[in-house]
């Protein structure tokens, strides 16, 4: 094993090239890792931390929270089917807010609730919020008034949580009669009477969707909480188009690493027939190249993430990049997994290497 | 060339992967260009392709249309705004509707007839000439929205007849009707029929001759407090997602473009490295370096060349499995991309042309080794 490691302390410059295309490769899938998970957890938060076993919307919404409508007697029907345990209404509206002392105006997601989220309280005093921590980067404090919408609706924040954002907006959690005072206030053509919420989170056992479904007659559509996650608009697609990309850089990185190592072979041909004649095995010569392909993978690896973190600090506020450990994980393992398999593209050139050629070879 | 070529031809599986890795490489380009293309056409191409000039949202809406109201009194201050030859309501909202046998999202503009608003891309059909009528996205015509198709809005709601199609107008990646402003209302109404009142999202304005829509939009944000008067192409580049989907996509594409050319600039030196030996013989016997780089740019071009017909296919393969963003498949990007490729990996190739240069003659006689 001293050998591999030898040949690159002395002849650094041979692993330079290809370890500057991997870690622009590297840089690539994280970058692209990030803006997946940087989507999916902004979008997500606010259904991903309800602490509920399934969601009702009403039958024509197509799991759309801002079209559905669920109304008192359809509330009572789903409080008695089978397995039921705890309802709680909810809903969403999406406005602008000022925030004391900044000029720009915040993107909020009032969310009302029943049911405390995860990290959320039980609900508050009318006119009270707790906020989403993503807020914070648009200037909101504990203790600002917000105004909230055209109508200029007040709002109180009085603490914040994290990740429970809505289409990429910071969720304001309010009581249900609170929202449905923004609501009405400030989108008339989406207004609610007393007791009407978007949508139900129902805690429970059983086969949930099916019985809550049948309890109401076919007036609304229950999912669970993982189908109510991938039914936000766009959550599905993102996922698929990302990790297609993300799928198909893999694969170019395997091909650099394979096209990058198969050459140093061919180039080395003549070494290891010399190696091979003094009793080298081939599963040493291998065990070699790999373990320099590991270790231009994991220097590639260390540049790739320093640019990825870099550019995703230059970048804050104006792409939805979020990196997380586990996709620094899964990046990893990635990339190493392509760098071995990659180089065991040369296995079978290592082997076809006949020591005899070492004699009287010019090479 | 000859050499090169046969060279090529001996060394399939070397070069077959390098025109893999950059095939692979020119294909995520051109598939991300048009995604990017495709995702912003379908997020605002019903924007875009309508005839207002200058599109007035509350202030509040943060250029976003689904978020925005125009109160009354703000309309009638826009209207009466010097520069604004016409003011027109324009609606927009998220419907579900039955369409070709099953329940669909649309996104329904209500505008008003004649007035600005209206779709200006009609490519079959006319325009709707009272309610229930609507002029559908043509990219949907398949899927329930083609002319003579009813559509009805869900629950049970005002069934609107398509009798026109308009190019590129999606929004929302979603199926998108024009229909008059009455139709908008009933619609809203239907989906929500505690509404206490249906305002416009927007207000569509046309301006008089002899001044831009730049400046009527100055003189609006200046006279009517709480709007945002943006023009057309400023409402579409500030709809949310556009900038930040703009952005994503230009740096992963400029991190694509670097890394091609590195890695065919890699190759070409680690090949030029390992035929030292035989370059500097053909050196010896007297091969011009020219010839000898003529050789390696021939290689260069066909490495691109190769890569860039097998990414066309996987792209053309790959654009069928995004048929909703209405991406079509496209010479013209193709070979612009492969022409950019090849400008950038020639350049990379620089270096291996210099060691190429740098190789001496005389190495192969005196049997002092090879410097490359």
């Amino acid at each position: 094993m001293k050998l591999p490691l030898r040949e690159l302390r002395r002849r650094p410059a041979q692993f330079v090239v290809a370890t500057i295309v991997l870690a622009f490769l590297t840089t690539l899938l994280l970058f692209l890792g990030g803006l997946l998970d940087g989507l999916y957890l902004g979008s997500t938060g606010a259904i991903r931390a309800q602490q509920a076993d399934a969601v009702v919307y009403s039958a024509n919404a197509r799991d759309s929270f801002l079209r559905s409508r669920i109304t008192p007697d359809v509330r009572r029907e789903v409080e008695a089917a089978a397995g039921v345990d705890a309802v709680g209404g909810i809903g969403f509206v999406l406005l602008g807010a000022q925030v004391p002392g900044e000029s720009k105006l915040a993107d909020v997601a009032v969310a009302g609730y029943e049911l405390a989220p995860s990290g959320v309280s039980a609900p508050g005093a009318d006119g009270t919020a707790v906020a989403d921590s993503r807020l914070r980067a648009q200037g909101v404090s504990t203790g600002d008034r917000l105004l909230v919408g055209p109508a200029e609706t007040p709002i109180t924040v009085v603490g914040f949580v994290d990740d429970t954002g809505y289409l990429l907006q910071g969720s304001l959690w309010v009581n249900l009669a609170t929202w449905r005072e923004v609501q009405n206030a400030n989108r008339p053509d989406a207004a609610v009477t007393a007791g009407v919420v978007q949508a139900l989170v129902v805690r429970g056992t059983g086969d949930l969707p099916q019985a809550i479904d049948a309890a109401t007659g076919g007036a609304t559509r229950t999912l669970s909480r993982a189908d109510a996650v991938l039914s936000l608009p766009g959550v599905k697609q993102q996922s698929d188009t990302f990790n297609q990309i993300i799928s198909s850089t893999l694969v170019v990185a395997l091909a650099v690493v394979g096209l990058f190592f198969s050459l140093l072979t061919i180039e080395r041909t003549g070494l290891y027939g010399v190696l091979k004649a003094i009793g080298a095995s081939s599963r040493r010569l291998f065990a070699g190249v790999v373990l320099q392909a590991l270790i231009v993978a994991a220097l590639a690896f260390a540049i790739g993430s320093t640019l990825a973190v870099a550019a995703s600090a230059a970048l804050a506020g104006k792409v939805p990049l979020q990196l997380t450990p586990e996709r620094f994980v899964l990046t990893l393992t990635g990339v190493i997994v392509a760098a071995v398999v990659g180089s065991a593209i040369s296995l079978r050139r290592v082997m076809r290497i006949d020591p005899a050629s070492a004699i009287g070879s010019a090479s | 060339m000859f050499l090169a070529l046969k060279e090529m031809r001996r060394a399939k599986l070397r070069f077959g992967l390098l025109a893999g890795a950059v095939g692979l490489l020119v294909f995520l380009i051109l598939f991300q260009q048009a995604l990017l293309g495709g995702l912003v056409t379908q997020f605002i191409g019903a924007l875009k392709n309508q005839s207002g000039e200058v599109l007035v949202y509350n202030g509040q809406a943060r250029k976003n249309l689904e978020g925005s109201i125009v109160l009354p009194d703000q309309a009638a201050a826009v209207a009466a705004v010097d520069g604004v030859a016409v003011a027109a309501p324009l609606g927009e909202a998220t419907f579900t509707v039955t369409a070709g046998g099953g329940d669909e999202d649309a996104v329904i503009f209500g505008f008003e007839l004649g007035q600005p608003g209206q779709p200006t891309t009609l490519v079959a059909g006319r325009l709707p000439r009272g309610p229930n009528e609507a002029v559908a996205s043509e990219k949907d015509r398949d899927a329930g929205f083609g002319i003579g198709d009813v559509v009805q809005v869900q629950p049970d709601g005002v069934r609107i007849t398509v009798v026109g199609l308009a190019r590129d107008t999606n929004y929302s990646v979603a199926p998108v009707l024009f229909v008059d402003f009455s139709t908008y209302e009933s619609a809203k109404r239907t989906r929500n029929p505690d509404a206490t009142a249906i305002l416009p999202s927007a207000i569509a304005i046309t301006v008089d001759d002899g001044v831009t829509p730049a400046e009527v939009a100055t003189r609006i944000n200046a006279s009517v407090p709480g709007v945002q008067a943006l023009t057309r192409q400023e409402a579409v580049d500030g709809s949310p997602g556009v900038a930040s989907v703009r952005s994503s996509f230009g740096i992963i594409l400029a991190l694509f473009y670097l890394v091609v050319p590195l890695v065919t600039g890699l190759f070409f030196l680690i090949v030029t490295f390992q035929k030292a030996p035989a370059l500097t013989l053909l050196r010896a016997i007297g091969s011009p370096a020219k010839v000898l780089v003529r050789s390696l740019l021939v290689q260069v071009a066909a490495v691109v060349l190769l890569g860039s017909v097998l990414a066309f296919g996987l792209y053309a393969a790959a654009l069928q499995g995004v048929k909703n963003l209405g991406v079509r498949v496209e010479i013209l990007p193709v070979v612009l991309t492969a022409l950019v490729v090849l400008a950038l990996a020639l350049l990379t190739s620089l270096v291996a042309i210099r060691r190429v240069l740098r190789l001496d003659p005389l190495a192969a006689t005196t049997g002092a080794g090879v410097q490359v």
